[in-house]
């Protein structure tokens, strides 16, 4: 059975590219427009993975309450915020409110495509929790690629996807510089400067929730960033 | 000038006051002075009108009894008109002064008037010949006699005054009483000292013999060149004629050379005493008030009555106070008379002819110090005032100058640093003060909203057409996987290359917002600045191999407490700017300098100098003077970042051409 992904975006012409990629792609897709067509489709179905835009049509922030609605009816379920506003906050309260990304809608839909391919397998992989899938230890830090879950001292740190890729290329070739471009190219995003900052500042965040010691993310200023163990 | 400067003359103005006031005293005098003068006038012509024809006063002229006959029974002749006998005196006539004071009678001449022209010279030659001098002073008539003798001889003492054998010098006075009738005394010395007249007469039985005239008497001195008589005689006494006689013997017995002005041979008057009545003289005391002085004098001028009570002026005060004295020097005229002069002519009863003068003289001193009293009050009055005036104009002077310099330090402020304008001051004024200060408080706040307008553009705009580019380069993802033939590949490329350039100029409009998010939410840490920018030039050598990169950093790490992302984000900036300002192949110097209070890191580069500019506009939101024509997208936020992050660091960011104008410095100096 095909895999079901709605599109909850106001904005037609986007909607339908988004679609007719993931059409070809082999999924089934359902679009909708506003969050009351959405919360009242998704009543009668769940779908395996949303795509939701902050901005619905009157509500500026329909997306962010959509979210919750959908995260009460599944913990599970992946959702992406895939939005015209690309401010700071807006991102952390998407990701705080337990969207599996937030990205802007500059992201070209191969990059789109292999996010959402990584998403379905991080699902496929946690409904087979005997088989464990490809793990990285460097130190405390374990790193499941198939599950794209880290753990820190054997416990779970909560990364978004684009945050997980970057540790992912920082955390394989310890003591190596991974300047921006290559962690926007391992994140499969295009992303400024800053954007790349803050999102190596909430991993560090992150982490140091879990150990108030955690250093291992370095800055090489005018470089980029190096995994030390 | 400045403003304080100006208002300060402005209030200079106000000393016209004083002058004004001056010059209102002046006119005020002058009128008080004609006013005066008017009135004088009037009481002079008032009292000569009063004194018309009064012969009997002026000249002791007896009236015509009103029972008399109107016309006398022997014709007058012209010559004996009693009022012209007077006013053409005859050769013997005498013509007392009118005295200010009694004097002693001791027989010298030293409180008399000296007056020469008032002397009279009667004589027979050189060696017989005496002075006389007569004055007139409250009813009593004073004869002074200096007479020229060669041998003054005093009678011989303790014999009978009647024994001619006896006689030295002798002199003999002859007068007219009221009545028309002669008489005459003599007066006879036995040695120098008081003397009194004598006269003869002559018994019931032929008899003679000289009683004492105790009215009249006097001292007799003796002088180098013969001896000096001073007399005082009743005015009730005389009429109109009088004479001297001098009995100049040089030994006791023979006969006496007599000469004088009495008739020799039976001493009868050959003069008169031209003198006014002595109730002339109360006559005019009556009008007489404190500084007012009245003269009544002959047509020729001589006094012959007056009355004075110039002296006696009712004062404010004895002595003018210094600044009174002070005013006046302003005030007064030169040359201005201090008395005011009223002469009157007075005439006979037919009003034809000229009997006498009388001249009205009242001092000005009661009135200049009225002047003076009212113009002491109001010059003290208008130069207060002035002072005060000045006073109040130069604070309120220098208030306004502190309000305008705090409008225009709050103005120029707001201009430079484009923060939003919270507070202006002077706004809660109510003057037009207040409404320069919120006109421009609204101007600069709609400046202010315009710049954060301008500056939240980019990112707005950014965000506006983030939109329809991804619908573009969603439909050109998917065209990827349509068929198209290959003659259109080149056009697909070629729009997503459009698309993606578009893209980097979305990431570059939206740089500054995001810096701004950044600094909001940047912590700070404690880093070494050195490290930093080590680190950071060694990964500019990499990523411009087309330019050299010197670093000029001190030896030792400098803690800084800051953010070390945005510094290095910050020295981005920078190094994008040098470098795109630079010819390929140049060297840009990094460098920190450290001051005790200030690391300055400085960033040079060779190439064209900056323009003439505001300083610090190069640091303003979408400023730009770039003409380059590489691919990269600006938006003049470059150094705008630089100066956004300057500020989070507490310091500031400043371009200057290097000094011998090979190139550019851009410093930021941030306070340690």
């Amino acid at each position: 059975m095909k895999r079901l992904i709605a599109i909850v975006e106001d904005e037609p012409a986007i909607r339908d590219n988004y679609a007719a990629a993931f059409t070809r792609e082999g999924y089934a897709v359902r679009t909708y427009s506003n969050r009351a067509q959405a919360i009242s489709a998704f009543a009668a179905r769940l779908p395996d993975l949303a795509i939701i835009d902050i901005s619905l049509e009157e509500e500026p922030e329909g997306g962010f309450e959509l979210c919750r609605r959908l995260r009460a009816l599944s913990a599970e379920l992946p959702i992406i915020f895939l939005t015209a506003r690309d401010s700071e906050l807006d991102a952390v309260s998407g990701l705080r409110l337990g969207a599996d990304d937030f990205l802007t809608k500059d992201l070209s839909l191969p990059h789109l495509l292999a996010r959402v391919n990584a998403l379905f397998r991080r699902v496929d992989a946690l409904r087979r929790p005997e088989t464990p899938g490809e793990i990285m230890r460097r130190g405390p830090l374990t790193l499941d690629t198939e599950r794209m879950q880290a753990q820190w001292d054997a416990r779970v740190v909560l990364l978004s996807l684009t945050e997980f890729w970057i540790v992912h290329a920082l955390a394989r070739h310890p003591g190596h510089v991974r300047n921006r471009q290559q962690l926007m190219d391992a994140a499969n995003v295009v992303l400024d400067d800053n954007t790349i900052t803050s999102h190596v500042k909430r991993i560090r965040r992150k982490f140091q929730s879990i150990d108030p010691e955690f250093d291992a993310v370095q800055t090489v200023y005018g470089m980029g960033y190096r995994w030390v163990e | 000038m400045s403003l304080r400067l100006k208002l300060l003359l402005l209030g200079l103005a106000t000393l016209i006051l004083p002058w004004g006031g001056c010059q209102y005293a002046r006119e005020m005098e002058s009128a008080l002075r004609e006013g005066e003068q008017s009135s004088l006038q009037a009481v002079s012509q008032t009292i000569a009108a009063s004194l018309q024809g009064r012969t009997d006063l002026l000249y002791r002229e007896a009236l015509a009894p009103p029972d008399a006959p109107e016309a006398p029974a022997v014709p007058v002749p012209p010559g004996a008109d009693p009022v012209r006998a007077f006013l053409n005196p005859g050769p013997y006539d005498l013509k007392p002064l009118a005295l200010t004071a009694a004097p002693l009678l001791d027989g010298y001449p030293d409180d008399w008037p000296h007056d020469p022209s008032a002397w009279a010279y009667f004589g027979e030659d050189d060696r017989h010949r005496f002075g006389i001098l007569t004055g007139v002073y409250e009813r009593m008539l004073y004869v002074l006699l200096e007479v020229r003798d060669e041998h003054p001889l005093f009678d011989a003492a303790g014999t009978n005054t009647l024994d001619p054998a006896t006689f030295g010098d002798r002199v003999w006075l002859g007068f007219e009483d009221s009545g028309g009738e002669q008489h005459q005394v003599f007066l006879a010395a036995t040695g120098p000292g008081s003397v009194t007249a004598r006269r003869i007469e002559t018994g019931e039985y032929g008899q003679q013999n000289a009683p004492i005239e105790p009215r009249i008497h006097g001292a007799w001195q003796l002088t180098g060149h013969g001896y000096r008589i001073e007399l005082r005689v009743p005015m009730s006494m005389l009429g109109n004629g009088f004479g001297v006689l001098v009995d100049d013997r040089d030994a006791r017995g023979v006969d006496p050379v007599s000469y004088g002005t009495l008739g020799s041979d039976d001493l009868h008057t050959l003069g008169r005493l031209i003198v006014a009545a002595p109730e002339l003289a109360s006559y005019l005391t009556q009008f007489m008030q404190p500084g007012l002085k009245l003269a009544v004098t002959t047509p020729s001028g001589r006094v012959l009555a007056r009355a004075d009570a110039l002296a006696q002026v009712s004062g404010l005060g004895s002595d003018p106070p210094i600044l009174a004295r002070l005013y006046r020097r302003f005030v007064d005229r030169p040359g201005a008379q201090p008395l005011l002069e009223s002469p009157a002519p007075i005439y006979d009863r037919d009003h034809r002819t000229l009997i006498g003068r009388l001249e009205v003289t009242q001092t000005a001193t009661g009135w200049i110090r009225l002047r003076d009293h009212a113009l002491m009050r109001m010059l003290n009055f208008t130069l207060s005032t002035s002072a005060v005036a000045v006073t109040a104009m130069f604070a309120f002077a220098a208030w306004l100058a502190v309000r305008l310099s705090r409008l225009r330090r709050a103005s120029e402020s707001a201009l430079t640093r484009s923060g939003l304008v919270t507070s202006f001051p002077e706004t809660d004024s109510r003057d037009e003060l207040g409404d320069v200060a919120r006109s421009f408080s609204t101007l600069l706040q709609r400046l202010n909203e315009y710049t954060s307008y301008l500056r939240t553009l980019a990112g707005k705009l950014a965000h506006e057409i983030r939109t329809p580019l991804t619908i573009v380069r969603s439909s050109l993802d998917n065209l990827e996987s349509e068929q198209v033939p290959a003659s259109a590949r080149a056009y697909l490329t070629r729009a997503r290359q459009g698309s993606e350039r578009l893209s980097a100029i979305l990431i570059a409009m939206g740089a500054a917002t995001r810096v701004e998010e950044a600094i909001g939410s940047a912590e700070r840490v404690s880093f070494d600045l050195v490290a930093v920018l080590e680190s950071a030039v060694a990964a500019y050598r990499g990523a411009f191999p087309g330019r050299g990169f010197r670093a000029e950093l001190p030896p030792g790490p400098l803690d800084l407490s800051g953010a070390p992302d945005l510094i290095v984000q910050m020295l981005d900036k920078l190094i994008d700017n040098a470098v795109d300002f630079s010819p390929p192949g140049a060297l840009i110097t990094v460098r920190l300098r450290v001051d005790p209070q200030v690391a300055a890191i400085e960033v040079e580069n060779p190439g064209p100098p900056l323009p003439e500019l505001l300083p610090g506009r190069l640091f303003e939101s979408l400023w730009q003077s770039r003409t380059g024509t590489d691919s990269q997208p600006h938006f003049g936020l470059g150094l705008y970042i630089v100066r956004l992050i300057a500020e989070f660091h507490g310091g500031e960011a400043s371009a200057a051409n290097l000094t011998d104008g090979s190139g550019v410095r851009v410093s930021v100096r941030i306070p340690r």
